[in-house]
């Protein structure tokens, strides 16, 4: 994780630690200005996964797209012949791409599934871009980006949107859908759970008119399945929308996985020393799927996808790893209250401290894979499971003006006042925590449900709503207005209009959670 | 372009119940190993590698266990290689033959059994996630089953809790286990006690015949899965299998009625795929 604001570039340091694969391979995928490759022999759409934008900073963005004729190949390599291709892009001002600002070329590989990850440099801070990818003659859909601003500017108006658990079995995307239809958007973050590891069978299946063959049915182990998984749920075009319209952040969350694994571990009795060529390939798998800087590549079971970015003056992302790191499931009530006891392990937990308390930006937003309010204590796999650890980060956040936690995980609409501590009943409101609902796991659901008690006892919990949705937040140097969305139905089409289950404003200097 | 990944080395197999475990040298992280294949054959003579009809698995791990297996014993042979993550094959390891070691469940004769031994916890109470109910139906954490009488379906829950599981009192549960024999044995007999899976906490199955104790059976860490799915044998399954057989005294057994009694008294549930007593043939 870096210690500055701004990840670091990418590094001859860090592409000869890379390990899992050559530094040669890695450099390629990013940039291969003078490449000579053979164009690929099918003449087949080769974006049927679309294309996307991340990792942005105020003076360019990584730009992604995986090549796939047929993005539902058994082996995990989207129907392209083993054999590297040459991937050209193009930066524009202007959707027609008359005036191309930027171009380079990167090497679509084999081993990386065909993904490319190049990175646009030397654009003018807070700018809208369009991006496209060339192989031979084909060419992909048109992407857009904004830059960031420059660091320390000041800075109107920043609207991202939290999307999380996107179990696309269990219904269509509809609110990537709405999300995409945004008028003001500038970034989207992934709270979690992109993909999901279970097998897709009959009993799971409720997304209706959907058909997947026997290779989907079971738990994703190998490369190539999980590769598999990401190719399924990246052919939703709603999803592909989202992409193509903003740069997207990410975090993981355990699905990305295995259900409820925890740091090493497996939450099925798979040996750690076993376990950890699973976990291998599921990183590699959501690196390759994702538009992520080159940090967030493997080496072998470790990698690191904690960063963050300044949007000048006005916010500070942080996104934190609540999975690699963390201690296995408490196995009782003393091990649960362990002073030692980890959710981001000693690094992380570090890094964020120090990005907390030296942040010059109005807003100071962590992204988290699961939820930090406390709700009960058999939660033990949110940070319910880890107080000791939870109270240090809550001393962090103090340290901060405007702390904001985005989470997810839960399949709820939530909306929560983070106190100074859970514990004490007359502990000072810190910030708030925004949690996001799911995509589509969990199918239709209702606003309410069997576990709405559980939330709303606390007098901290503002909010509960357990439809679909997403979440969309505007900030500005005044106030935080954060737009809790649902839809109620996505088992059976993807039709469902979108409506607004609560909103809030948060003023600067005042935490807390004022319906509007 | 990486390289093509090295052959496999150290394949072993190591022979169990119903199974043979393969385990062998993992190859490291570059390239990235997108899996292994194993490829397997009856009898003593290798498959070459190349023919994907022998392909009997993948998996990430270098590690993988042949399971549903005849309980009379099977002889295989196997090679296992590598595929990176640009697909490209490595050469297949050197052959290894093994046979599995066959079960008192066909080479015995049976004298009574609860479930089918079919890696299934469906025929069993509540099964295959009921859990919530067996300690509402049995407070006092005793499961009583009188063969001839009972049946598996209303008398036998798919899981015999213990005093990790939160959910069911944190309570040593017993299963208590009433059977009739004609005659006093004149042999030793054997109970097999196959499970479909067991918890993270592992634990202890004490067997008792009669008030004797008869065997400690120390449980496998399991998938921690089998409360919640009841079928070990669908592809791809997590839930982890495990086989006990041991030998019951003849002395421990006498004419007339004969109570077994199974008590989980440390660790997490079982989840049954069937339990039964053999005479040796």
């Amino acid at each position: 994780m870096p210690a500055s604001a701004a990840p670091p570039a990418l590094s001859r340091r860090r592409l000869l630690q890379a390990g899992g694969a050559s530094a040669a391979v890695i450099a390629l995928g990013i940039n291969a200005p003078d490449a000579v490759a053979d164009p690929p022999q099918k003449a087949e759409d080769l974006f049927a996964l679309g294309i996307a934008s991340g990792a942005p900073r105020p003076d360019g963005a990584v730009l992604w797209t995986r090549l796939a004729s047929e993005p539902l190949a058994e082996d995990g390599h989207g129907g392209i012949d083993p054999h590297p291709v040459g991937v050209r892009w193009q930066v524009a001002t202007d959707v027609e791409f008359s005036q191309i600002l930027r171009h380079g070329q990167a090497l679509a590989q084999p081993e990386l599934a065909h993904a490319v990850h190049p990175r646009v440099e030397g654009l003018e801070p807070a700018t809208e871009y369009f991006y496209r990818f060339l192989v031979g003659p084909q060419t992909s859909p048109v992407g857009r980006f904004r830059t960031l601003p420059a660091d320390g500017a000041e800075v109107e108006s920043f609207a991202f949107g939290v999307v999380s658990c996107q179990a696309w079995y269990h219904g269509n995307f509809t609110a990537h859908r709405h999300l995409a239809a945004e008028e003001e958007l500038d970034l989207v973050v992934f709270a979690g759970d992109y993909i999901y590891e279970y097998g897709i069978t009959e009993s799971n299946l409720w997304r209706q008119g959907a058909e997947v063959t026997a290779a989907h049915t079971v738990e994703t182990e190998t490369l190539e399945q999980y590769r598999l998984r990401y190719s399924l749920f990246k052919t939703d075009p709603h999803l592909q929308a989202v992409h193509a319209r903003v740069p997207a952040v990410a975090v993981w969350d355990d699905h990305e996985v295995q259900n409820d694994y925890s740091g090493t571990g497996s939450s099925t009795g798979i040996p750690e020393d076993l376990f950890a060529h699973r976990i291998a390939v599921a990183y590699r798998a959501f690196y390759e799927n994702m538009p992520l800087d080159v940090e967030a590549l493997p080496d072998g079971p470790d990698t690191d996808i904690t960063t963050g970015f300044d949007v000048g003056s006005l916010a500070r992302f942080s996104l934190l790893d609540t999975r690699q790191f963390r201690d296995p499931e408490p196995v009782d009530e003393a091990d649960r209250q362990d002073e030692q006891r980890t959710m981001l392990g000693a690094e992380q937990e570090a890094w964020i401290s120090r990005r907390l308390e030296s942040s010059p930006t109005t807003w100071n937003l962590l992204a988290s894979g699961v939820v930090l309010a406390a709700v009960s204590d058999d939660r033990v796999d949110m940070w319910d499971g880890y107080p000791a650890a939870r109270r240090r980060l809550l001393e962090a956040l103090g340290t901060a003006s405007n702390p904001v936690v985005l989470s997810g995980d839960i399949h709820k609409h939530v909306a929560a006042e983070v106190r100074a501590d859970y514990e004490d009943p007359d502990a000072a409101t810190i910030g708030v925590e925004l949690v996001c609902t799911s995509v589509a796991s969990d199918g239709d659901g209702a606003k309410d449900d069997e576990y709405t008690e559980d939330w709303l006892r606390h007098e901290y919990v503002r909010h509960y709503d357990g439809r679909r949705g997403y979440l969309h937040v505007r900030l500005s140097p005044e106030e935080m207005v954060s737009s809790f969305h649902v839809v109620d139905w996505v088992e059976a089409d993807d039709t469902a209009p979108k409506q607004l289950s609560v909103r809030y404003t948060t003023a600067v200097d005042d935490p807390g959670l004022i319906q509007v | 372009m990486s390289p093509r990944p090295q052959a496999v080395t150290g394949l072993d197999a190591e022979p169990a119940l119903a199974s043979i475990t393969l385990t062998w040298q993992p190859l490291g992280w570059d390239p990235l190993i997108d899996h292994y294949r194993i490829y397997a054959v009856r009898g003593e003579s290798a498959p070459d590698g190349r023919n994907e009809s022998e392909l009997l698995a993948k998996t990430v791990y270098p590690r993988f266990v042949h399971s549903d297996l005849d309980p009379a014993g099977e002889t295989w042979t196997y090679v296992v290689l590598a595929v990176s993550d640009a697909g490209r094959r490595g050469r297949p390891s050197a052959p290894v033959t093994a046979a599995s070691q066959p079960s008192v469940i066909a080479t015995g004769d049976e004298v009574a059994a609860i479930g089918a031994f079919d890696g299934r916890t469906l025929e069993f109470l509540h099964a295959p996630s009921g859990y919530a109910n067996i300690p509402e139906q049995f407070p006092d954490a005793l499961i009583e089953y009188d063969q001839g009488v009972d049946d598996p379906g209303t008398a036998w829950p798919y899981l015999l809790p213990g005093p990790g599981d939160a959910w069911a009192g944190r309570t040593a549960y017993r299963a208590r286990w009433t059977l009739t024999l004609d005659e006093a044995p004149s042999a030793d007999h054997d109970l097999a006690v196959w499970l479909v899976d067991t918890t993270r906490l592992g634990g202890i199955l004490r067997v008792s015949a009669n008030e004797e104790h008869v065997v400690d059976i120390e449980l496998p860490e399991g998938a921690t899965r089998g409360s919640r799915e009841g079928d070990a044998t669908v592809p791809g399954s997590t839930l982890r299998r495990s086989f006990h057989e041991h030998v019951v005294p003849a002395g421990l057994l006498h004419a007339g009625e004969n109570v077994l009694e199974l008590e989980l008294a440390e660790g997490g549930w079982v989840a049954w795929d069937a339990v039964g007593l053999f005479a040796r043939s």
